[in-house]
């Protein structure tokens, strides 16, 4: 009776272990008697790497991509929260160390010859997506790497009539903070109350508007508020507390993030550098996590895009990312911390592209163990209504636990622009200091597209 | 302290009278965080301020945690004895500025003359319970026993 009930509590608690599935080894045709192999259920570090093979294996020969990502999150244990809209201090160099990213200031040259590339008459423009092949119409080769082309933005294609999208982003501008008699703003629900609204009209209607030059465009998918989670781990610790007190333990990462827009795409965007490319160093910090702070809780370990596997729109191209109340600029600014206002830009870019990228690499079936053969590359907009920060995401690799990192070369890389404001003052219904080169990098993110289109 | 509300005078204190003492941290801290045992009553804004008024030391961010004081202890009566409770803070300072705990009792050189008489002291020592242990050839047998 008591072997019974115990048998059944060990299944309870190790369910994802299976008797059946280790006692059928292959045996080598030439042999009579089967291969020995380590234990499958004894305590010792032998059996636990076989036990966790095992698991791998379960993994690669899941049926489905759904199958394949409640394998892979079953076992859930207390990890680290990570919010990518977050006050804590130099959170952007810990975050690249969890994520093994290279953050490179400043845009990719792609997207400084988009202008160049546009007086081009017709579609050639339409070519012009990877700025490292596209040859410059004047025939002067392009020196690659600097800041966009000193072309005036007038001259750009006929598709795309930069006049016209100015006074559009003025009118969204000026409806949504003059004309519009809206009531005061509830505390600290300002961000909800006029920004909030801007960038939502802006983004869909210039999204709409650049349908005509961008056919991806076209059929890609808006989301609102949308959930982008990813759950990963990094390196190991030591348990310190409670009944699993001294194992060796992975760092658990979960990031649930809820951008204000996205665009998910069917085609995937091309890539900026080839897969091995070594941009710079990634930051290491010895210290525990904890010390940042980041917190543990147990909890769901999801992997979500903004849209289930099924959906046809499944590669990420722009995230547009809104920041509470909690991280205006006055608050940096009322308390002597003008340098973290950047730090907060990059680490919202560097985490929330990082779980989206590699979200996406998921859905197609990579994970830590299969580590990625194509790069992905997204683009999110990080801004507080008035200052606006590009980045521009490739993921390299999925190996970032223990055994994989070791041997693996490979870097993410994150390319990001300071914070510009996009106008200076709205006042009697006439918006001063429009900036023109904002919303050019904005034109230019959503005219991105793959080479073939 | 009075509870203050949004609009009222704010409260200033002009000779505190509660402390907060630098300790080594019992795990590692990153460089740019201190930690601190602070009196019970004192508020993250009142460490902050303390620390900026007082000392002039930069502080970016403080974060407070209290820490139970264990209660299992027994003493000579079998009653439970409580070690106090205290507040740890933990501040990270501004302006790029790192902080190390030091070493207060670090190793001390040995001088030659010291070296010496170490090696001195060694070799009576050893002396002496050698001849305590006696001769090894009568293997540990005393050496009273005999005919």
């Amino acid at each position: 009776m008591a072997a019974r009930r115990g048998w059944r509590l060990a299944r309870q608690g190790r369910c994802w272990l299976s008797q059946a599935e280790f006692s059928a080894a292959p045996a080598p045709p030439d042999s009579l008697y089967p291969p020995i192999v380590a234990s499958a259920t004894a305590k010792s570090k032998a059996a636990k790497r076989r036990r966790l093979e095992h698991f791998h294996q379960r993994v690669h020969e899941a049926g489905s991509i759904e199958e394949k990502l409640r394998l892979y999150g079953l076992l859930q244990r207390p990890k680290y929260m990570i919010y990518p809209q977050t006050f804590a201090i130099n959170a952007d160099r810990w975050y690249q160390s969890f994520t093994k990213t290279v953050f490179v200031p400043g845009l990719p040259p792609r997207a400084a010859s988009e202008p160049a590339g546009a007086p081009e008459p017709g579609g050639a423009a339409a070519g012009g997506a990877t700025g490292l092949a596209v040859p410059k119409p004047a025939g002067a080769p392009e020196p690659g790497g600097t800041a966009e082309a000193p072309q005036p933005a007038a001259e750009a294609a006929p598709e795309v009539d930069l006049g016209e999208l100015r006074s559009l982003a003025c009118d969204v501008l000026l409806q949504e903070s003059f004309y519009q008699n809206k009531k005061r703003p509830f505390l600290y629900r300002d961000q909800d109350h006029t920004p909030g609204p801007f960038l939502t009209q802006l983004i869909s209607l210039l999204a709409a508007s650049l349908c005509r030059s961008n056919p991806l465009l076209a059929a890609s998918s808006l989301d609102l508020n949308p959930e982008v989670n990813y759950y990963w781990h990094n390196g190991e610790e030591v348990v310190v507390h409670g009944h699993r007190k001294g194992r060796v333990d992975p760092v658990r990462f979960q990031i649930d993030d809820h951008p204000r827009l996205q665009i998910r795409v069917p085609k995937q965007l091309p890539e900026v550098v080839p897969l091995e490319a070594d941009l710079g160093n990634v930051p290491v910090i010895d210290h525990k996590p904890s010390k940042l702070p980041l917190f543990k809780k147990q909890y769901e370990n999801k992997v979500f895009i903004g849209s289930k596997v099924a959906d046809p729109c499944c590669y990420g191209h722009t995230q547009f990312h809104l920041f509470p109340d909690k991280l205006k600029r006055q608050r940096f600014l009322n308390i002597n911390l003008e340098d973290q206002i950047e730090v907060t830009y990059r680490a919202n870019g560097i985490a929330s592209l990082f779980a989206w990228t590699a979200a996406q690499a998921m859905y197609q079936g990579f994970w830590s163990e299969a580590d990625v053969t194509r790069p992905f590359v997204s683009q999110a907009v990080v801004t507080d209504g008035k200052y606006f920060a590009f980045f521009c995401y490739q993921l390299n690799t999925l190996a970032l636990t223990v055994e994989t990192i070791q041997n693996n070369p490979r870097k993410n890389i994150c390319w990001g622009t300071e914070s510009k404001p996009l106008y200076d003052v709205v006042e009697d219904g006439d918006v001063k200091g429009f900036n023109d080169e904002i919303l050019l990098q904005l034109v230019e993110f959503l005219l991105n597209r793959p080479k073939e289109l | 302290y009075p509870l203050f509300q949004l609009g009222g005078p704010q409260l200033r204190l002009f000779r505190p009278d509660f402390f907060m003492a630098l300790v080594r941290p019992g795990v590692p801290q990153p460089e740019d965080t201190a930690q601190f045992r602070v009196s019970m009553e004192m508020t993250k804004l009142d460490i902050k301020n303390y620390l900026e008024k007082i000392y002039n030391v930069p502080v970016v961010a403080v974060r407070t945690r209290i820490q139970h004081g264990a209660h299992n202890r027994r003493n000579h009566k079998n009653q439970r004895i409580k070690k106090p409770d205290y507040k740890v803070a933990y501040v990270q300072l501004g302006q790029g500025q790192t902080f190390q705990f030091p070493n207060l009792f670090p190793e001390k050189e040995q001088t030659p003359e010291a070296r010496s008489f170490d090696d001195f002291k060694k070799k009576y020592i050893e002396k002496e319970q050698q001849r305590q242990r006696g001769d090894p050839r009568r293997g540990g047998v005393p050496d009273w026993f005999g005919l």
